[in-house]
């Protein structure tokens, strides 16, 4: 059942993939914008909460559509901005190339 | 044999992937919901055969609607299977405890997430 249905779901993921694909690089958007914050000594408690969630968001739907690598990026940047506690000053360059190769992630999928 | 399901989670990504998935790799009728109170009244208009419910919601959450699942006759006994991009051993184990039949994790396959379920509910 699954064989002769891969095709026909894999065509329909596609169609949903461009569909969210804004919502994607919104939520890629606010991770490079919480990078730059933080790198610049001005990340607000309200934008480290928002990168969590689009940490978390990316991280979960991200293999969904077949990015394995971006759900363990993300998941690593879900951890870095974990309510708990502020990302250490030495992880801001590490922020900022993780946000980039998500970018890439999102944008290599067609 | 056909079955009927229930997604309640309030990213329309995930529930439109996971939609796509049940219907099209199994053939199962899914009916959603965007929030834990909407997948309530879901639940008792259309009993269906099991619920895959998201954990992190706004408002209600998954825990707290599956406690209301639980106390209204009308749907206490219909399967709920969390689903959670929690991948700690510590929110694992906060899950299982809750009585849920299992505790699947975010990001499926949706070529085999039917198969997942399946296993989980023993459905032949």
């Amino acid at each position: 059942m699954q064989n002769q249905q891969q095709p026909a779901l894999a065509g329909a993921l596609d169609t949903l993939w461009a569909k969210f694909l804004p919502e994607m690089n919104q939520r890629v958007a606010a991770l490079e914008s919480a990078a730059k914050a933080f790198q610049e000594d001005e990340l607000s408690a309200e934008e480290q909460e928002e990168a969590h969630a689009a940490a978390h968001k990316l991280a979960g739907v991200l293999g969904t559509f077949g990015l394995t690598r971006g759900t363990v990026l993300a998941r690593e940047l879900e951890m870095m901005y974990s309510r708990e506690s502020r990302p250490e000053r030495a992880m801001a360059a590490q922020l900022a190339a993780v946000a980039a190769e998500l970018r890439t992630i999102v944008a290599s999928r067609k | 044999m056909s079955r009927r399901i229930l997604i309640i989670d309030d990213e329309d990504d995930i529930r439109q992937v996971a939609a796509l998935s049940l219907e099209t790799v199994a053939g199962w009728e899914v009916v959603v919901a965007s929030s834990g109170a909407q997948g309530l009244a879901r639940a008792v208009d259309y009993q269906p055969d099991a619920i895959l419910l998201d954990v992190m919601m706004p408002g209600m959450d998954g825990p707290s609607t599956f406690r209301e699942l639980r106390k209204n006759p009308a749907t206490a006994r219909i399967p709920v299977l969390l689903l959670t991009a929690k991948v700690q051993s510590t929110d694992q184990r906060r899950f299982a405890d809750l009585g849920v039949e299992a505790v699947l994790f975010k990001p499926f396959d949706p070529l085999t997430l039917a198969t997942q379920i399946s296993t989980v509910l023993s459905w032949s």
